[in-house]
Order: C-alpha cells, then sequence, then structure tokens
C-alpha cells in the first residue's frame, strides 16, 4: 500500500502561524478605484540587503517567534513584478531556516495575493514549480467583466485588465484546485453582486471571499441595494445547489447575533501579530500601517531592520479587546457578530492618535448582510428538510473562514 | 468629571512633573485670557491651580488672581505663600521650607541618589514630597536593581523620620499605602491645562510637546475627542492593575507606546517597583510598632508589568 | 474509476506527527532543488535528513496501519485528512 496526503492547504494551520510579510514594491500595474494604498509608487522597491538583514533578525530571535508556523507573505503593490526578488529571498529563507535547525522549517509556506496579469509569466511559473509545495496563491477577480473593469483598470490607459487576468484563471485553478479568491466590494459595486460571484463560481472557483470596503464610502440605500442582492445571490445558490460545492463568504450562520462582553472580547483583527517589512526596513504590525496605507495619519512603525522591534509600540495592539474600541452602540447590537473592522482604518479613521476607535462605517451594510444571510439559512434548511437531506449537509457543509484584508 | 483647571500664567512656569519646560521667552498669560480661565472654571465648578513663573506677577494679574478660592504651585523662588513648590536646586532645597509644605522635586534616578543627603534633610522638614522622575523614558530592565536600591534608601530615610514621630508622605512609597483605587493623574478627565496662549490641553506636557495638540479654547470651549480612552476603564493593562500610585501619565503614554491608554513597559515596571517598596515599607513600620491607616492590602508581585498577564496574544 | 472509503482515524497527536514529517519531507525536497554539493556542509546535513526523514515517514503508515488495523486493497493507497484525522483508502480501478 502506498500513502498519500490529502492536500489540505487551505486549512493550514488554521490562522495559528506567524505572517510575516514584505512589502517588495510599492508599484502595480493598476489602479485600482477601490484601492486602500494610496501612497503607490515606482520608486520604493525593496532591495536584497534590506530583505536579507530584515530575515537575518527575525531568525536570529526564534525565541520572540515562537508561533510553530509561519506564513511568509509577498505584497505589492503587485509582488509578482518582483520575482526575482522573491525568488532569491524564498532561497535564502530555506537555506537558512535549514541550516539554523529554525523550527519554522517544518511549517512554512508563501504566499502571495496577485492581481494575475502575469501569472503566466516564465519567471513566475518557474517560481512556482520551484517552491510548489509550499505556495498559497491568490488571485484577485472580482466577478463579470463588468463589475472587474469597473474598477480595476491599468493605470495609465484606466482600461479593464479582466481579460488579462482571466486568462490566467485555469491555470491557476489547474494548479491549485481548492484556490480562493477575495472580492471587494465599493458602493459602485453593488449592482453586480450576485452576477460576479455566479461568474466565478462558473470559471471553476469554488470559494468566493467577499466583503465590504472599510472605508466610509456607503451611500443612501447601498444597504437596501446590497440586501437585494444577497437574496437575489442566496436564491440562485439555493435554486441551482451551488452550496453543495461552492462557498460564498456573504453567508455565514455564525453571523448576527449579539455578543457576550466577557466571553467574546477578542479583537477581530491580527494586527500586531502580524509583521510587515517595507523597502526602507522598517517594520509594522500589519500592512495597513505603512504610510502609503494611510490617508490622514503617520504610519506607525514599530521598529526597524537595525534597532529591531520597539516592544512598547505593540502593546496596544496586543491588549486591544472588542469591546473596549467599540462604542455602547458596537457593544450592545442585537446582530454585532460577523461584523468585522480592519485595525489600520480605525486606525486611520480615528478622531485622535489611536487603533482603540473603531469605525462603524460599514454598519449599515452588515445590517443588511445579516438580514440577508437570515433569509439564506432559513431557505436553505427548509429545502433540505424537504428533500430529508439536512444531517448529510450538515455533516459535510463546505467551511468558509472569514476573510477580510 | 472634570475637577481642576490647572492655569499656567507663563511659558515659562517651571515643570511640576515628567514633562521637560521647552520654551525659554516669558510670555504671561493675556490678562483677559487669565479672567476668562477663571470665568471658565466658576461656571464649570473646578478648583484652579496656577503655576507661577519665577517672576513677580504685574498687580493686575494678582487681582485677578486672588478674585477666586486657588492653589498655588510656585518655583523655590517664588515661596511666598505657595501652596505647592517646586524646588529647582539640590543646594536650595534645605532652606527656609517651611514644615507643612508639600514640595514637588524633578530629577533623575541617579540626581536622587546622588543627593540622598539632601533628599533626607528636605524630608525631614516638609509634610509631603512628590518625586517626579525624569528619565522614565529611558529606563530599562538592566535599571530593575538600582531603582530597587534607590527606592529602599529613600524607604530608609522616611522610615527614619517617621520613627521620630513626623509624619511624612513621600508619593512613591506612601500613596499607595492609603489608596484602595487608583489615584492616577487623569489628565483630560478629571483636570484639564489652560496655556499662557489661551488654549486647553490635556495637561502641560502636550503644550510644551506640541501646541497644535490643543483640546479647545477659551472661545469655543473644551472639546476633547475619545475622552473615553484617557478614562480607567478603557484602559486594558491599567483597569485590573492595583499599583493604586502610578501616575498613569498619558502622555508618556503616547510618546512610548503611541497610543494614550497604554502604558509603557517602562511605567509599569516601575510602577511596581515602588509598589513592592511601598509593601517592604509597611511592614516595617508595622513590626515596629508605627501604625498607619492602610486600608488596602499590599502584596508584594514578583510581575512587574502586567501586560505580561493582559496580553491577549501570548 | 476511483472509489474513496474512510477506513479509520488517528489522533490530533498523531496527525500532528505525520503533519511534521509531510511537511520536513517537502521542505527537504523543494530545498534540495536549489542546494549544490558545492555547498557540502548543508548539502551532507540535506542528504542524510531526507533518508532519515523518509524512514520515519514510511514507519509511521507501518506502525499505523498495523495498530488500527485499517483496511486496504492491492490498488489502493491511503489518504490522510489533516483537518479531520481521518484515514481515506482509495481505489483505483483503471
Amino acid at each position: 500500500m502506498s500513502q498519500k496526503i490529502k492536500d489540505n492547504s487551505e486549512g493550514w494551520q488554521s490562522g495559528m502561524a506567524r505572517s510575516i510579510t514584505f512589502i517588495v514594491t510599492k508599484d502595480c500595474q493598476l489602479a485600482c478605484k477601490y484601492c486602500y494604498l494610496v501612497g503607490k509608487n515606482t520608486k520604493e522597491r525593496m532591495d536584497w540587503k534590506i530583505a536579507k538583514e530584515a530575515i537575518d533578525y527575525i531568525l536570529d530571535r526564534e525565541r520572540e517567534f515562537p508561533e510553530e508556523s509561519v506564513a511568509w507573505e509577498f505584497i505589492g503593490g503587485e509582488p509578482f513584478l518582483e520575482i526575482e526578488l522573491i525568488d532569491k529571498i524564498c532561497d535564502y529563507l530555506k537555506k537558512e531556516m535549514y541550516r539554523r535547525d529554525h523550527h519554522w522549517f517544518n511549517s512554512y509556506r508563501f504566499s502571495f495575493s496577485t492581481n494575475g496579469i502575469n501569472y503566466h509569466e516564465d519567471k513566475v511559473q518557474n517560481f512556482i514549480k520551484k517552491n510548489y509545495n509550499h505556495l498559497s496563491i491568490g488571485i484577485t477577480i472580482d466577478g463579470t467583466e463588468l463589475k472587474h473593469d469597473l474598477n480595476r483598470v491599468y493605470k495609465h490607459s484606466e482600461k479593464g485588465s479582466y481579460k488579462d487576468v482571466v486568462k490566467n484563471i485555469p491555470l491557476w485553478l489547474k494548479q491549485f484546485p481548492g484556490a480562493a479568491t477575495k472580492v471587494t466590494i465599493s458602493s459602485t459595486d453593488i449592482p453586480y453582486i450576485k452576477d460576479s460571484v455566479l461568474h466565478l463560481y462558473n470559471l471553476g472557483i469554488k470559494e468566493v471571499n467577499i466583503n465590504c470596503v472599510f472605508e466610509d464610502v456607503w451611500e443612501e440605500n447601498d444597504d437596501v441595494d446590497f440586501e437585494n442582492q444577497l437574496i437575489e445571490l442566496a436564491d440562485n445558490i439555493i435554486d441551482n445547489g451551488y452550496y453543495k460545492e461552492y462557498a460564498c463568504s456573504f453567508f455565514s450562520e455564525f453571523i448576527g447575533k449579539p455578543m457576550d462582553k466577557e466571553l467574546d472580547n477578542q479583537n477581530w483583527c491580527g494586527a500586531g501579530k502580524m509583521l510587515s517589512i517595507d523597502a526602507a526596513g522598517n517594520f509594522y504590525p500589519c500592512t495597513r500601517f505603512a504610510q502609503y496605507s494611510l490617508r490622514d495619519k503617520p504610519a506607525w512603525i514599530i521598529g526597524n531592520v537595525r534597532d529591531g522591534i520597539d516592544q512598547n509600540k505593540l502593546r496596544p495592539f496586543l491588549t486591544l479587546d472588542r469591546t473596549t474600541q467599540s462604542s455602547d452602540e458596537c457593544i450592545n447590537c442585537e446582530v454585532a457578530s460577523g461584523c468585522a473592522w480592519c485595525q489600520g482604518e480605525n486606525y486611520d479613521a480615528a478622531d485622535t492618535h489611536t487603533i482603540y476607535q473603531r469605525s462603524t462605517a460599514i454598519c449599515k451594510m452588515h445590517k443588511a448582510r445579516v438580514r440577508a444571510n437570515n433569509y439564506y439559512w432559513n431557505k436553505l434548511y427548509r429545502k433540505l428538510e424537504m428533500e430529508g437531506m439536512k444531517e448529510e449537509y450538515e455533516r459535510q457543509k463546505t467551511k468558509v473562514k472569514e476573510s477580510i484584508c | 468629571m472634570l475637577t481642576h483647571l490647572i492655569i499656567l500664567l507663563d511659558d515659562t512656569s517651571p515643570s511640576y512633573c515628567h514633562y521637560d519646560v521647552t520654551l525659554k521667552e516669558r510670555r504671561l498669560i493675556g490678562l483677559d485670557d487669565l479672567k476668562s480661565g477663571i470665568l471658565f472654571a466658576m461656571k464649570e465648578n473646578l478648583n484652579i491651580q496656577f503655576v507661577y513663573p519665577s517672576y513677580e506677577l504685574p498687580e493686575e494679574y494678582v487681582e485677578a488672581i486672588e478674585s477666586i478660592d486657588h492653589t498655588k504651585i510656585k518655583p523655590d523662588s517664588q515661596s511666598d505663600e505657595a501652596d505647592v513648590l517646586i524646588l529647582s536646586d539640590w543646594k536650595e532645597v534645605i532652606t527656609d521650607i517651611a514644615y507643612n509644605s508639600t514640595c514637588i522635586i524633578r530629577a533623575s534616578r541617579t540626581e536622587l541618589l546622588d543627593n540622598r543627603k539632601q533628599l533626607k534633610a528636605l524630608m525631614s522638614k516638609i509634610s509631603r514630597l512628590n518625586i517626579a522622575i525624569t528619565d522614565v523614558d529611558i529606563f530599562s530592565d538592566n535599571d530593575i536593581d538600582s531603582y530597587k536600591n534607590l527606592l529602599s534608601c529613600i524607604a530608609d530615610d522616611v522610615y527614619a523620620i517617621i520613627k521620630t514621630g513626623k509624619s511624612l508622605q513621600v508619593n512613591l512609597l506612601t500613596d499607595l499605602m492609603m489608596l484602595d483605587e487608583m489615584n492616577n493623574c487623569n489628565a483630560g478627565v478629571n483636570n484639564i491645562t489652560l496655556a499662557p496662549n489661551g488654549r486647553f490641553y490635556l495637561c502641560p506636557a502636550f503644550y510644551y510637546n506640541n501646541s497644535q495638540d490643543e483640546v479647545g479654547d477659551l472661545r469655543t470651549g473644551l472639546k476633547i475627542k475619545n475622552q473615553q480612552l484617557l478614562r480607567l476603564d478603557h484602559a486594558p493593562i491599567c483597569r485590573n492593575c492595583d499599583a493604586f500610585q502610578c501616575k498613569r501619565c498619558i502622555w508618556l503614554n503616547g510618546k512610548l507606546t503611541l497610543d494614550r491608554n497604554t502604558p509603557s513597559h517602562q511605567q509599569c515596571v516601575i510602577a511596581h517597583l515602588e509598589r513592592n517598596s511601598s509593601c517592604d515599607l509597611l511592614e516595617k513600620l508595622n513590626r515596629n510598632g508605627v501604625k498607619i491607616n492602610n486600608t488596602h492590602k499590599i502584596i508584594k508581585k514578583q510581575e512587574l508589568d502586567p501586560f505580561n498577564i493582559v496580553n491577549r496574544w501570548k | 474509476m476511483e472509489m474513496t472509503k474512510i477506513v479509520g482515524q488517528v489522533t490530533p497527536e498523531e496527525r500532528d506527527e505525520i503533519q511534521k514529517l509531510f511537511e520536513r519531507k517537502n521542505g527537504l525536497t523543494e530545498l534540495a532543488k536549489i542546494l549544490t554539493a558545492d555547498n557540502e556542509e548543508l548539502y551532507q546535513k540535506l542528504v542524510k535528513d531526507m533518508g532519515e526523514t523518509g524512514t520515519k515517514f514510511q514507519q509511521w503508515w507501518d506502525t499505523k496501519a498495523k495498530q488500527y488495523g485499517w483496511e486496504s486493497h492491492p490498488k489502493g493507497n491511503w489518504e490522510i485528512n489533516f483537518q479531520t484525522c481521518e484515514i481515506t483508502l482509495v481505489v483505483n480501478e483503471a
């Protein structure tokens, strides 16, 4: 008998890994209209010296990074624009983790969030072949051509990028059959939500992680339109049986319930347990705290590759809980569970220099989502009961993870 | 609830706390602003603490100040009628100090140790001493033993003075014995500062470090954003802590951790070393028959930084 | 045609053992692609390690199969699902 390991990297370490992000470039081929990176540019590219210093700093301090696993993440801009640097970083990481007998050699991933435009190129493909067993690659495609091209446009021509991305989807799914995509919803995208999710399913993407932006962009009646779109999507998913194999993160049984002040008091966001490094060698609690991500606030720098991490500047993150940063309205909200936030956006939108003021721009959209979500589960469970399939479904249902950033 | 208004009468009014006075040129608060400040305090039912400069005030200012009940915080060069005296020079500290005075001394840890004799002489003449450590931000774990030693030396002197029957309070060592809840500075919650430019600040430190960091002015009133984050119940590390004597300085918090509700490692360790020294001193006093009416039982702690207990990710 | 059947389950601790070995095996395989013999010290370490890890990996399956008595098939192989700890027999009749 031979043995195999079922590839289930989706659930890899259930979010318990330390995430270390290299901001390898602040450049991107696209200028997406909803992109939170306000300071993108072509100049700030990480050089090898900084990358190596950062790696040496981190690997030299094994005791300060005790998590069993690590996700080495590469972000931009568009990270694959710097594939040669990334390849060099990954080779060095593999050699160094091994040479030092570092515990992370037994549990690491290289993770990418890409626009997918140069996914097919030889340099990228050679990298994928070389590191295949340790890769997690997400390509962002927003749905139908219309919806995608509404926001995801080239920076100079403002031409939509859909065609250049969608041609790479079959190759991506062949290489990573369980891959998921991330969709971001802004005000103008609302009318296209249902068609977009169904389109992604039809492309073969079985997991669609989708969320509304956290910024204060919502117009009057957006919540009503959003709810209607989700209800139409719910009808389609249920009537056409997509729920058996496909997942959409909008629908979750765990959202829309009151939350206990003490038992459910954890922070939503992992900022502070992540570490981001930029081209200048500065450390951040998350990429969203780097200057190119912030509209109104100064960067929240927690150290650099030369002087190390100033633990004092991490203390607010590591002691942050849900209720201390929330208003009474949020604490007492009847549908609080699943209402997400981004610590970086909270900081950027706060009235003072703090991460302890929760932005509530998303409130009405969350409430609309909860109403549609209730509809979805009531309808689905009734159907399953009628068909005598409820128990079977419970046993096999696709688990969807909440993914917000 | 606001209870106190601190009025800095001049840009050169001396510091009485951790911050440094960064302005060197005299600038007296405008007389109209002074009067408006007093009026504001009367209407808001606030006690006023005037922080005097080291020169005599014009007659019309004296007249305005005396129109309301208040506390005078004065530099030692202007000690007449001072309720609280800010000492500036170790050589001067033992002359002409009235027995019932409350004094403030600002010093680094090294300065305190180097001037132990003067410190003891001072403590033997006054009823209360507030020590403001000026180098909290550069305290490191390598300094734990030396700070412990410094506190132990001061505690020995305090013990010797109290043993003679004299009453003496020293903020770092005896406040905790009398407290059964946090007694923090509470800047922005219980007190607010009016600066010589006519604008309000959470405390003088914010004025001297960035005069743009105001929280309103006399014309438009107070506008303290995120005031809840200045309160104890919104400070996860502090709200269950029992180092009640800690000043929980929101200015140092912002400087060192970037968030005003989060104390630095330094501030926590220093407060807990003081807490443990208070415990030792209280035990010694009790052992030797000196009765202290403490309502709160102090038990020594090994863990000097409550962050290590509160850290939600460890 | 492929047929699958759940034939057993291991404990989370046993799952952790094989997951660690699996991850290490993959790590060594991908390291081998970039390491050359001129980096002699690391190369020798790698060669030795690949042998040892491979042996431990096989031993785990042999021991557990014996311990739990999992159903087998001449044209089949076992798979482990790291999330559920389930062991599946996969038979390929093609």
